[in-house]
């Protein structure tokens, strides 16, 4: 009888005891993994997923949706009340700033974006720009959750545990979920790409750009392989004298696999993080070994993003800190998009060079946009943004999505979203049926009742589909 | 069954709704925000613009612009346009509708707008659903035996035709039972003296010797932390230490191991500060109510973490003490169980008056004070060196100014001109500015920690106290302008922008309606309150709070409780296996003083608790038993992961069994000590671990429990979640747990440590594999266990000789890079050292090429399944 592994979860944590439990897991495990490939609910073009996450807070303004009305108004001062549903930060006396940042009309709609962005301009065709979403925090841990959880504060879990739970992966010797982060993890932490309350073998693996990639893959200094080989070879017989005394305590079969599975994950995942093999050109491509070290970081995660996909990981996240611009945005901001712009083009036509984008859903978005106007700081102007929860930048690129398009609009200053507005779980549940699954069958139960991504239901944001 | 009632919260899916479902969103969603929103201008007294929104038909007539309703298509519905302001006009003016409320509206209009005039059944139940809130029986053992708890197990079984599996070996039941109640293998010591004593008490006398231990305590005490969700920090931006949870938490170990009648316990937790204001003990109890995470920063808005500890606190209650997910009906009626959402915000209301407070309370004798003075010395050594760098860059400045301005003193210079100089930093440069930054943002930390090692209390009180002002920066309570205990209202959607009808304190009216017990006389004052729903929870007539816990015990000893999930007995949780069962567990325990002891004595000394893990018949009973439900056998469990990392410690002699006081700070993988962590608007300092052996291998409960950094091999074996309350521990088996358990940095020093031990403590290699046997497993090794592990360790050792181990490698200083806020520029940063010296683990370099066999061996023993399980 072949267990439909989503199912079984489900059932399982409704009543299942031990014993049927770990009858079944090693039945199920034993034929194709927990992680098996799972059919989709729909029929859809994208099967992995690629979240470039922009955290602080990218300004709109500053970026994808460029709003002259800001030069005429540009040091315009005026006062904010403050009541007791506004933040500190967002009152006071407060000014207009211009963007500081010249744009540019790029890809055959002429579609407007911030002249750093030189190489991303040649791939704009392929990117829908959306400007409706709107987040419902301003501050940075809970809008973080908010956006990778569905739950502002935290504990469920993570979009990519979820993709995982409903698709499986298809590289059994990797895990499903991967995140790329940068060295520091971003407010709220490994939270972030938590499995919630679904099983741990959907959590997000991070891939530690220093230090081992993966926390304990590899033995401590001066344990040889052979030896490491060795210990394992006396585990194994120990614990197979061990199951022969307890022969129907069947997950006993599956922590056995899980050591060999480990050791197995230890060989592959250098193989995937080797980027020897790949040629000159491409390195070069990806800002790999050039002269900006941001870039040059940022670069390597990207290809190591395809690498992983081509691999069959199933949701890679990468995750670029540092946008929360407060002031100096000219600066700040355009540290950042100097270090993206060639790496994230270079992803988009590498993967189209090889066919993944048709089957990838590449998305790029932070916790929430910034605001038009600012607060006077450090005595005086220094042009920068606050958060802004109304409006904020997002693009997709990829399989299913509607290219060369932009959806949704802001105000005229950019203040918020006046068209095409969505809430953050509309987002998710777009990204999911994107990737062939229904937010509302995607279901675990927890707490006595069945949870979903979105939390209580959305809408497929039509206007983005291709 | 079909529940009648719904709300939007399952509504917004693609699908349009039933007109039923529509009509229920409507009464529920969209009608109160019409009432609120629109019709002061359109309907009550005035009708602007010639539009009328109170009835449907006036709707469909619409005004000048014409029809302002097109059923089943509200993306036509000029009332839906306006709401969405696309046409230019946003209504209500200047103040469009949260996503909620417009989701609402739309689905409304989609599904037909149906427009009903009241409520249809709110609730329809089956009898059983409400099991729960019946009243404890008494019920009559349905045959005779020994102990009451087997008659109901045996006739379960007997029913289903099945035959309970025979008794476990002595050696299985002594492993068990000191699991179960210390969290520690059982030393080859006592099981020697368990398997000598062959007098028919023996059981019973270990039990009480396991009662009597204060690991009792603590393995008990992590239970309990499990459910009211403990951590050490606030969580979110900052994660501000709590520096006296730690009090609490030794409470909660306190509490298990003098017996506290449970219906204290809860009462404490719940209102200790009014019942028994002169007792220490029960204003350390109240740091419950606070467990949750919580942050208040420049960035938070005021109501809104008001809020997050209103709804934090009143989930927490009902998840903990009455296995009820009230959390549910913050937004809308509770879907499945009778909680209305009315009920949700009384019991809400009975916290309005819930002040946080951080009450000066003298440390007590029971309290372990012992290593706060060193801990505090080197706490305030930190501190100082941060201080003098900071200090420095403050004269940096002042040497500037006189530059600057030609001045030889500053006195000659004006006040404000300095005070302006040092706080925008003139002189210095940008990344001198960050590296300021940074160590303020640590003195603000290290502030924090300091007052570890104060007698003050994590806790509330009912009203101001302390002039709300709760010391650091994490826990100062917004301020209110003039103490009164605020209203507290219905919030629909749980949005806090748009309050509905006021409520007065109250708790769930389920109860007095299905039970003898009437709903609870909470007065509106400002102290009482939580007195009076702290009585109506404890009350023996309560029918959830004793059935409730006993269910909770009663899983930790099986692995799951008898209605299987412990914090929800409403109608989406498992119905009992065992009602009558439960009911005499419940009733017993009321009548037994809310004895926590009486009922492990009742529950060990029955014939099921102490039955084999497995059964001659095992095909049988999967057959027709394939959850093991009706327990003819005991399931065998993996031990949680504080219980690994413990018995780790204890078998290689490593374990330091000293209790209570401040967390302590463990080996974790270096890895992730040395990843810097954010901030708000800085970086947190590198972790240090505790420089003595004594501190940092401490019992796991004593951990500092950092919501931010949780030690990676606790989390990777399903470590619970700081953040929610956690019923029941997952047991998921991962490739990662054996990356952590077979290549971890910790598991390979207490290896070595383990191999030191066992040559200490036997002459020969026979000697040293049996004896690592028996602490690991509490047997001597089989010929074929002895066979493979001789030829291990001549092989290994052959293996080491000619592989000498590098050397211990030197500690690195924790270099971290921040990007600047303001600018963008990334900067590197020496982070603090930790002033105290390091005592170090044995290093392969330090010992013999057979010592290092014997740990790869012991490696093996440790990473083995017969180490992990407990059967």
């Amino acid at each position: 009888m072949f267990i439909n592994r989503r199912r079984f979860f489900s059932q399982s944590t409704m009543g299942l005891g031990p014993v049927a439990l770990s009858y079944l897991v090693s039945r199920d495990q034993a034929r194709a993994g927990v992680l098996a490939p799972q059919k989709p609910h729909h029929a859809a073009k994208a099967k992995h997923c690629i979240f470039l996450l922009m955290e602080g807070g990218p300004s709109h303004i500053d970026t994808f949706d460029p709003k002259p009305k800001l030069e005429q108004i540009h040091m315009t001062r005026f006062q904010k009340e403050r009541n007791r549903f506004e933040a500190n930060m967002n009152t006071g006396e407060r000014y207009y700033v211009r963007s500081p940042f010249e744009f540019r009309r790029a890809g055959r709609l002429g579609i407007e974006i911030n002249s750093l962005f030189q190489s991303f301009s040649e791939v704009v065709d392929d990117v829908c720009f959306y400007r409706g979403l709107q987040a419902e925090s301003v501050n940075h841990p809970t809008a973080l959750y908010h956006l990778n959880t569905g739950n502002q504060f935290g504990g469920d879990p993570a979009a990519g545990a979820w993709v995982s739970y409903g698709l499986g992966t298809i590289n059994q010797n990797l895990p499903a979920f991967v995140v790329l982060p940068d060295v520091a993890y971003p407010q709220g932490g490994a939270a972030n790409w938590s499995n919630g309350y679904l099983p741990a073998h959907y959590q997000g693996t991070p891939l530690r750009p220093e230090g081992a990639p993966v926390l304990d893959m590899a033995p401590p200094p001066g344990v040889t392989l052979e030896s490491q080989r060795a210990n394992l070879e006396l585990l194994n017989e120990f614990n197979r004298l061990h199951r022969q005394r307890h022969p129907h305590h069947d997950e006993l079969a599956a922590r056995m696999e899980s050591y060999e599975l480990a050791f197995r994950m230890q060989a592959e995942m250098p193989r995937v993080l080797d980027l020897s093999s790949e040629r000159p050109r491409t390195l070069e491509m990806y800002a790999i070994g050039g002269p900006d070290k941001e870039a040059a970081a940022f670069g390597r995660r990207c290809l190591l993003a395809r690498r992983l996909i081509e691999a069959g990981v199933r949701f890679v996240q990468l995750i670029a800190m540092g946008w929360d611009s407060h002031d100096y945005i000219e600066k700040a901001h355009g540290a950042r998009m100097r270090a993206i712009d060639q790496p994230i083009a270079a992803l988009l036509k590498d993967l189209k060079r090889t066919g993944l984008l048709e089957e990838t859903l590449v998305v790029w978005a932070g916790e929430f946009g910034r605001s038009p106007d600012n607060g006077i700081r450090r005595g005086g102007a220094a042009w920068g943004r606050d958060h802004n929860a109304k409006a904020m930048p997002v693009w997709l690129a990829g399989g299913g999505v509607k290219a060369g398009h932009i959806a949704g609009a802001t105000d005229d200053v950019g203040g918020g979203a006046i068209e095409c507005i969505h809430p953050i779980k509309d987002f998710h549940v777009t990204l999911l049926h994107l990737l062939g699954l229904n937010d509302d069958k995607l279901r675990f139960p927890h707490a006595g009742r069945e949870k979903q991504l979105s939390q209580t239901g959305g809408s497929v944001i039509r206007e983005l589909l291709g | 069954m079909r529940l009648s009632f719904t709300s939007v919260c399952l509504l917004l899916g693609p699908l349009s709704l039933p007109a039923e479902d529509a009509g229920e969103l409507f009464l529920n969603q969209v009608q109160p925000i019409l009432k609120r929103e629109c019709l002061g201008c359109h309907g009550d007294g005035q009708i602007l613009g010639n539009l009328d929104l109170r009835t449907r038909e006036a709707m469909l007539k619409g005004g000048p612009r014409g029809s302002a309703l097109a059923p089943g298509n509200a993306a036509a519905s000029l009332l839906y346009q306006l709401l969405n302001g696309r046409d230019k006009l946003q209504m209500p003016p200047g103040k469009p509708l949260p996503p909620d409320a417009m989701a609402a509206f739309k689905a409304w209009i989609d599904a037909g707008a149906p427009w009903p005039a009241a409520r249809s059944k709110p609730w329809s139940y089956q009898p059983e659903d409400l099991w729960a809130f019946q009243p404890v029986s008494k019920p009559k053992p349905p045959i005779a035996t020994r102990n009451p708890v087997d008659a109901f197990i045996l006739e379960k079984l007997s029913q289903n035709g099945l035959k309970p599996a025979p008794p476990a070996d002595k050696r299985t039941l002594i492993r068990r039972a000191t699991i179960d109640l210390t969290g520690l293998p059982p030393t080859p010591e006592e099981v020697d003296a368990f398997l000598k004593d062959t007098s028919p008490d023996a059981w019973g006398r270990l039990i009480e010797r396991l009662l009597a231990s204060p690991r009792y305590g603590e393995r008990w005490g992590r239970h309990w932390l499990d459910v009211v969700r403990y951590a050490d920090s606030g969580g979110y931006s900052n994660d501000f230490e709590r520096p006296n949870a730690w009090r609490y938490r030794d409470y909660v170990i306190r509490s298990f191991n003098h017996d506290k009648p449970y219906d204290r316990f809860v009462r404490e937790q719940i209102a200790g500060d009014e019942i028994d204001p002169d007792n220490p003990e029960a204003i350390l109890a109240t740091g419950f109510l606070r467990s949750g995470p919580w942050e208040h920063t420049g960035m938070s808005v005021e109501a809104v973490t008001r809020q997050m500890f209103l709804d934090d606190v009143t989930s927490a209650i009902g998840a903990a003490f009455l296995g009820l997910t009230v959390g549910c009906a913050r937004c809308h009626d509770h879907k499945f169980d009778p909680i209305p959402t009315r009920d949700y915000y009384r019991m809400q209301a009975v916290f309005a008056a819930t002040e946080f407070a951080r009450p000066s309370i003298p440390f007590l004798e029971d309290e372990n004070t012992a290593g706060l003075a060193s801990g505090k010395a080197r706490m305030a050594e930190i501190a100082r060196r941060t201080k003098s760098n900071l200090d420095s860059f403050d004269d940096r400045v002042k040497q500037y100014l006189l530059k600057k301005h030609g001045a030889a003193r500053l006195e000659d210079l004006p006040p404000e001109t300095i005070q302006n100089a040092v706080r925008e930093k003139e002189g210095i440069t940008a990344e001198e500015y960050e590296e300021y930054k940074l160590y303020q943002k640590h003195m603000q930390l290290y502030r924090e920690s300091l007052d570890r090692f104060e007698p003050k209390a994590f806790a509330v009180s009912s009203g101001p106290l302390d002039g709300f002002t709760d010391g650091g920066p994490n826990l100062r309570y917004p301020p209110l302008a003039r103490y009164k205990a605020p209203e507290v209202h219905i919030l629909p959607g749980g949005n806090i922008q748009s309050p509905a009808a006021a409520v007065t304190p109250g708790a769930l009216s389920i109860i007095a309606g299905q039970s003898r017990l009437p709903a609870p006389d909470i007065p509106e004052t400002v102290a009482g309150r939580r007195t009076a729903l702290a009585g109506w929870i404890t009350d023996p007539r309560n029918p959830l709070t004793a059935r409730v816990m006993v269910n909770r015990i009663w899983q930790y000893h099986f692995g799951k409780g008898l209605a299987a999930d412990a914090s929800n007995f409403g109608k989406m949780g498992s119905k009992p296996t065992h009602p009558e069962l439960l009911d005499l567990l419940a009733s017993y325990f009321m009548d037994n003083g809310w004895s926590v002891k009486a009922m492990h004595r009742l529950i060990m000394l029955s014939d099921a608790y102490q039955r084999a893990s497995s059964h001659p018949d095992i095909e049988t009973v999967i057959a027709k038993d394939a959850g093991n439900k009706l327990l003819a056998c005991v399931s065998p469990r993996r031990v949680e992961a504080e219980v690994l990392r413990d018995a780790i410690l204890a078998v290689s002699g490593e374990l330091s069994l000293e209790s209570g006081g401040p967390g302590v700070f463990p080996q974790i993988n270096e890895d992730v000590a040395r990843q810097p962590l954010h901030r708000m608007g800085s970086l947190a300092p590198a972790y240090h671990p505790d420089a003595t052996k004594r501190l940092r291998n401490r019992r796991t409960i004593y951990t500092f429990q950092q919501r931010s950094l949780v030690d990676p091999m606790i989390e990777v074996f399903n470590g619970p979640s700081l953040d929610l309350s956690c019923e029941r521990r997952e047991f998921s088996t991962v490739p990662t747990q054996a990356f952590s358990l077979f290549n971890g940095q910790f598991v390979h020093d207490m290896a070595l440590a383990f191999a030191v031990r066992l040559e200490k403590e036997a002459p020969d290699a026979r000697g040293r594999i049996e004896r690592a046997f028996r602490l690991a497993y509490g047997r001597v090794p089989e010929p074929r266990e002895m066979q493979l592990a001789l030829a291990h360790l001549e092989k290994q050792t052959r293996h080491h000789r000619a592989m000498p181990p590098p050397a211990r490698p030197r500690k690195k200083p924790v270099v971290h890079t921040i990007t600047s806020e303001l600018t963008g520029e990334k900067f590197e940063f020496l982070q603090e050292q930790d002033p105290a010296e390091y005592e170090e683990n044995v290093h392969p370099s330090g010992v013999s090429p057979q010592t290092r066999a014997l740990a790869d061996f012991a490696l093996a023993l440790l990473n083995s399944s017969e180490f992990v399980y407990v059967y």
